[in-house]
């Protein structure tokens, strides 16, 4: 990914807590190796010296040594305890969220992450971060279970449903980094990643202000496409997907669950994005997620023009019959929400 | 019933003694029977079918691992397979193992009773086991459960659609067959002790499996409770742990971790038992520390109760339940390395040699130090909030079970091989495997730590590509492994028709179960033991006859 | 259980009772008594985990499982109580006529004893159909269905000089025939006032301060929800323990044939102790499901406070 670190097989370090998760994880294998050297260094040691010399010998007695019992039920104790205080102080730090942070909100479903920034940008399975800036998360899902872990921040949470889960870092490097779902959340679970983006300051300024205009809706329809929704890790059109296969259908009859069938012009497309449980093709499951409420209308147009050119079909610039405004408040908010989280 | 059992050794003075084997060859004589060993066998037939059908999942989940995409198993499908192999080798395999089957054989014999207290009751779950693991296969075949081992909710309760009611009242009939195994030996061992069998003349095997039936009396019936709100939860659809409902699924996670940490004690405190046998028969030498030993299993046992905490540091629980879980789990890891401590100083000044079981238990001794001491990696806190859910875990629990318990039982398996069937197996085999184990475990599950703390989570069917390299090695180490776990099943199998016999005390063995005759007859012994001598004594004090063994080795080297 | 067993595998004598794996009838009685105590060990685990969720939930919504209980009839789980206490009490005299070897005694002591727990079965029927004759089966579907027209029919009946109109809003009567077209779980308006109260003399709790509430109002079919919650556990505890109840009176069957055989004497009663400490313990686990399902929050009904 990034610059190597210096220990082969090492993953990347980006938070301002991750030395010090590595500080303990070093000190643990140190005394590992020193308990794992003694015993070893002893058994084989043992093995040799001790090897039998004489069938059904009867060596000397040897009860135990209260002494050397307290001995090693002491040091093994006092180790431990040093251990527990090293963990206790780095779990200190990644947990306890300091006083200046910068709020973005997450929800997680089966089989994304939506997370929504203060100022109001919305991303799927994609994070964008200052780099140096304590960022706070403020968590919680539609659903079930999920757990929202950057192996380079070294730190995770659990996602709870009816919950707020809170979880903060301080990139210290700019890079890309891998966003899991650490919580086994059923189907496609391990589908449900992403990545992490820290950015210097300036260019998250850039991101945030962002605009994607000098690129054709097919273009812009392809990154939502592969990117920014994530449609492609169902829709990408291979064998073992999930979701109906995309090249090739647009105008054509598909035959529906329950054995009707329809056009798939604009408006079936558009549909299908929207309330996708409406219209199943056949040989699918109702699984996909909405995204009513994730798509603005351009986007939606860019996404049935990208769709559209998969069929060979470049003439991109009707879009579907207006249709009632996708309903604002969306998906984002959870519905025992107390404190209003997607604000 | 009664025929049978009137067929005792008592009246058949023959040239062959009948034993508990040749007592009746009915199917009936074997359903119906009392036996506490006839039983065990039953459950080591029972058990190893389902830890063959675990094994067959796990090579397909170590397979579809090979690549980095989703390829051979598609995620459905990958899900419930790491699913079916977690339930079976757990509740079907790990937790009755060593208890059902060498505990349920020896442990009578050990202390020198005819019988377990409740014969019936003994039988009775068995039946339960076979209730319970019958329920289990038919949800697996209809379909199966893709909800993880751990049944969390609310996925278990509301989103997965699969066979989660069948396999969970599976898991909970089976659990009352551990509470039923776990009152028996807690009775027998309080009340059936032969004369002289002092509290502290007790084999440590005894011990281990009192503080295991400890685990098994106070923390089964707790999961038990737990599945069957979560059957009911399911069933009406309404209930407590799902929070659309006003419910708490964090609440499930304590009661299901309230029994499901003691229970890894459950696995692991008998196969301890066994080890502390080995090291001290074959460094023919007292166990160094007894009292200290012995003790150090009751303490994981209370203690354990008081760590499931630590599955949970990231699941939102307050920063001080996590300090008190995380301070518990490293008191909870002091009895366990003064055991460790205890084994190697046996070895010291002993006349140690090299049989297959003795293999095993060295094997133990080397994979339970680095299980346990990872455990310690994922007591600290701050640490295991990055390593929770990676394949850290997978390698550090599979240290613990597969490196712990199954090399304890498959060493254990060896070790009373020759008085269970009588045929003494392959030695030759016997250490091939058992290094094949050893080997194929350290290849498989050492870079899963790597992997781990590089990020990987576990439950994963696709990952990122540049964890492959190590997925493979993991891979190729299953393999060893794989064909390490089958050979014992075909040389085992193999002496019961053309092994040497085996002599009633091979390894010339103070213990109680190697004082009667190979196999034992049906009520054990001729005539009620009477204890005279300290456990673990190997010297003429305890009545064995040295030289005359040793007259008999030069005949015959292996009897 | 242990008649038909006994040793023949050798020549010393056995008195009747004892099993093969027994030395001596000592050996058995301990044996049996350490095992039924084991046992009762686990019984108190597997309540103890109901115990642990009641405990959680309620902390958490006092309100609404005070609400719960106002639904439940104090004065036929004082009935229960009694009779149960009564039933231990037969029980206990049931082992002393069997150490003394009265057969008679012995058995009109265990037929009181099965006496009482089938009075007490009975008024658990009769609690459940209640309930399910007043939508309080935590399961939308499980209630009994009364169609939209009937209940009006019923209060109408019920009350006939009022218009139908009056009667259905102000009236509690007209309120318990409520209508229930597709036998859901359904509290009342009254359950309400709880929180009203609670509210006012500020000893909510967190939990009831989201559970309870949308946008400030109180919300009907959330604190409903919580009231189900406690019907849910409610049935799960007394019915867990009524299994149980059926269970003894299988044992005390058991104990009645024996009995009547003559069984039992001074040297052979271990099987009617132990029944015994089982009968008890059954009893001991309503001694607490009494005050925690009927009583407590009884109190707030007269308006009362923490």
């Amino acid at each position: 990914m990034q610059d190597k670190s210096w220990v082969p097989l090492f993953p990347d370090a980006a938070s301002s807590f991750a030395w010090q998760v590595d500080a303990l994880y070093f000190y643990l294998i140190g005394i590992s190796l020193f308990f794992a050297v003694i015993v070893v260094v002893a058994v084989i040691a043992f093995a040799i010296k001790y090897r039998e010399k004489e069938k059904f010998a009867t060596p000397e007695e040897i009860h135990g040594s209260i002494p050397l019992e307290l001995f090693w039920s002491f040091v093994p104790f006092v180790i431990s305890m040093t251990i527990f205080l090293g963990g206790a102080i780095v779990y200190y730090n990644q947990y306890k969220i300091p006083e200046d942070t910068m709020e973005i909100y997450v929800v997680g479903k089966q089989w994304m992450w939506k997370i929504q920034h203060g100022t109001g940008q919305r991303e799927i399975n994609e994070l964008h971060v200052p780099v140096g800036r304590n960022i706070k998360l403020t968590m919680t899902t539609e659903d079930v279970l999920h757990d929202f872990f950057i192996p380079a921040f070294r730190t995770k949470a659990d996602v709870v449903p009816g919950r707020y889960t809170n979880l903060w870092f301080r990139a210290t490097k700019p890079g890309r980094y891998h966003l899991f779902c650490a919580e086994y959340c059923g189907l496609n679970h391990s589908g449900m990643g992403g990545w992490v983006y820290v950015m210097e300051q300036k260019d998250f300024d850039n991101w945030l202000s962002g605009s994607v205009s000098d690129q054709t809706p097919v273009q812009a329809g392809e990154d939502l496409f592969k990117n920014k929704l994530g449609c492609a890790s169902c829709h990408a059109g291979g064998q073992n997907q999930r979701g109906a296969v995309l090249q090739g259908i647009f105008n054509k009859e598909v035959k529906l669950v329950g054995g009707q069938t329809v056009v798939a012009d604009e408006a079936y497309i558009r549909n299908s994005i929207l309330n996708p449980a409406g219209q199943i093709v056949e040989g699918y499951q109702p699984i996909m997620p909405t995204f009513k409420g994730q798509v603005t209308e351009e986007q939606l147009v860019a996404l049935v023009a990208y769709i559209k050119s998969l069929s060979g079909d470049t003439s991109a610039t009707t879009p579907g019959p207006p249709a009632p405004k996708p309903a604002e408040s969306g998906a984002m908010q959870p519905s025992s929400s107390p404190a209003g989280g997607s604000k | 019933m009664e025929n049978v059992d009137s067929k005792n050794l008592g009246e058949s003075q023959g040239e062959e003694k009948v034993n508990y084997l040749t007592n009746g060859f009915s199917l009936k004589s074997w359903l119906l029977t009392k036996d506490h060993k006839r039983i065990a066998i039953m459950y080591l037939i029972s058990v190893s079918v389902f830890f063959f059908m675990g094994g067959i999942y796990a090579g397909l989940i170590r397979l579809e691992l090979l690549t980095p995409a989703s390829d051979l198993l598609e995620s459905g499908t990958y899900n419930k397979v790491f699913t079916q192999h977690g339930v079976i080798m757990v509740f079907f395999f790990l937790i009755p193992a060593i208890p059902a089957i060498l505990g349920n054989f020896l442990l009578p014999i050990m202390i020198g009773a005819k019988d377990l207290a409740f014969p019936r009751i003994n039988l009775l779950s068995l039946y339960i086991y076979w209730v319970g693991g019958a329920l289990t296969l038919y949800a697996m075949m209809q379909g199966g459960v893709d909800t993880g081992w751990t049944f969390y909710t609310p996925y278990s309760t509301t989103f997965s659609n699969s066979y989660v009611m069948a396999v969970g009242l599976g898991v909970f009939i089976n659990g009352f067959s551990s509470i039923l195994t776990g009152l028996n030996f807690i009775v027998t061992t309080h009340t059936m002790r032969a004369p002289g069998m002092t509290w502290f003349r007790l084999p440590l095997f005894v011990w281990a499996h009192y503080a295991t039936s400890l685990v098994m009396i106070l923390g089964t019936p707790v999961v038990a409770i737990t599945i069957l709100l979560l059957a009911v939860e399911r069933l009406t659809q309404t209930g407590i742990f799902d929070p659309a409902l006003g419910g708490d699924p964090i609440l499930f996670q304590h009661l299901f971790w309230f029994y499901s940490h003691p229970a890894v004690y459950i696995m692991i405190l008998p196969s301890m038992g066994v080890i502390s046998e080995l090291i001290s028969s074959f460094s023919r030498k007292k166990i160094f520390g007894y009292e200290f030993i012995a003790f150090s299993s009751i303490a994981i046992a209370v203690f354990g109760f008081l760590v499931w905490g630590h599955h949970m540091f990231v699941s939102g629980q307050s920063i001080y339940a996590g300090l008190v879980f995380s301070f518990l789990t490293m008191v909870v890891a002091v009895p366990s390395a003064i055991k460790m401590f205890n084994w190697t100083a046996t070895m010291y000044k002993g006349s140690v040699s090299y049989d297959t079981p003795m293999l095993y238990a060295i094997g133990f001794l080397g994979l339970f130090l680095v299980g346990g001491l990872t455990g310690l990696f994922l007591g600290s806190v701050g640490l295991t909030v990055h390593l929770t859910d990676t394949y850290f875990i997978v390698a550090h629990f599979h240290y613990v079970m597969v490196g712990g318990t199954v090399l304890g039982y498959l060493g254990g398996i060896h070790y009373w091989w020759p008085k269970m069937t009588g045929r003494m197996y392959s030695e030759f085999w016997g250490k091939i495997s058992a290094m094949l184990v050893f080997i194929g475990f350290n290849l498989t599950f050492f870079p899963q730590f790597i992997i781990g703390y590089q990020g990987m989570p576990r439950r994963y069917a696709a990952y990122p590509p540049e964890f492959q390299v190590l997925n493979i090695f993991s891979t190729a180490g299953a393999t060893v492994l794989g064909i390490g776990m089958i050979l014992p099943v075909i040389y085992l199998v193999a002496s019961l028709f053309n092994g040497k016999k085996a002599g009633d005390n091979p390894w010339l063995l103070p213990g109680l179960e190697w004082r009667t005759s190979s196999p034992p007859p049906t009520f054990n012994f001729e005539e009620t033991p009477v204890v005279t001598w300290e456990a673990y004594s190997f010297g003429e004090e305890s009545g064995l006859d040295i030289e005359e063994a040793r007259r008999a080795h030069k005949v015959s080297p292996t009897a | 259980m242990a008649q038909h067993d006994e040793d023949k595998h050798d020549d010393h004598y056995h008195p009747p009772g004892l099993q093969h794996q027994f030395d001596d009838m000592g050996q058995q009685m301990d044996s049996v008594t350490v095992g039924m105590w084991t046992f009762l060990a686990q019984e108190i685990m597997f309540f103890g985990g109901l115990f642990t969720v009641y405990l959680v939930f309620r902390s958490r919504f006092p309100m609404a499982f005070a609400a719960g209980s106002n639904h439940l009839d104090a004065f036929w789980g004082w009935l229960n109580t009694l009779v149960l206490i009564v039933s231990s009490l037969t029980m206990a005299l049931t082992v002393f006529f069997a150490q003394k070897g009265n057969r008679n005694m012995q058995v009109i002591m265990i037929l009181l004893t099965m006496v009482f727990g089938c009075v007490f079965l009975g008024v658990k029927a009769i609690e459940y159909s209640d309930k399910y004759n007043h939508g309080l089966v935590p399961v939308n579907g499980w209630n009994k269905v009364i169609p939209e027209g009937e209940h009006e029919k019923e209060a109408a009946m019920a009350l006939p000089f009022e218009t139908r109109a009056s009667a259905a809003e102000s009236n509690a009567a007209a309120e318990e025939h409520h209508a229930n077209p597709r036998g859901d779980f359904q509290i009342k308006d009254s359950d309400l006032d709880l929180v009203t109260l609670a509210q006012k003399e500020n000893f909510l709790t967190e939990s009831e301060k989201i559970g309870y509430f949308s946008n400030g109002e109180i919300d009907k079919a959330k604190f409903a929800g919580k009231v189900q919650i406690f019907f849910w556990i409610y049935f799960v505890m007394t019915g867990l323990h009524a299994l149980h109840m059926i269970i003894g009176l299988g044992i005390m069957l058991w104990l009645l044939y024996k009995a009547w055989k003559s069984t039992f004497n001074a040297d052979y009663y271990s099987p009617v102790e132990i029944s015994g400490l089982y009968w008890h313990f059954v009893d001991i686990v309503w001694i607490f499901l009494f005050p925690l399902l009927y009583l407590l929050g009884r109190h707030f009904l007269a308006g009362g406070h923490l």
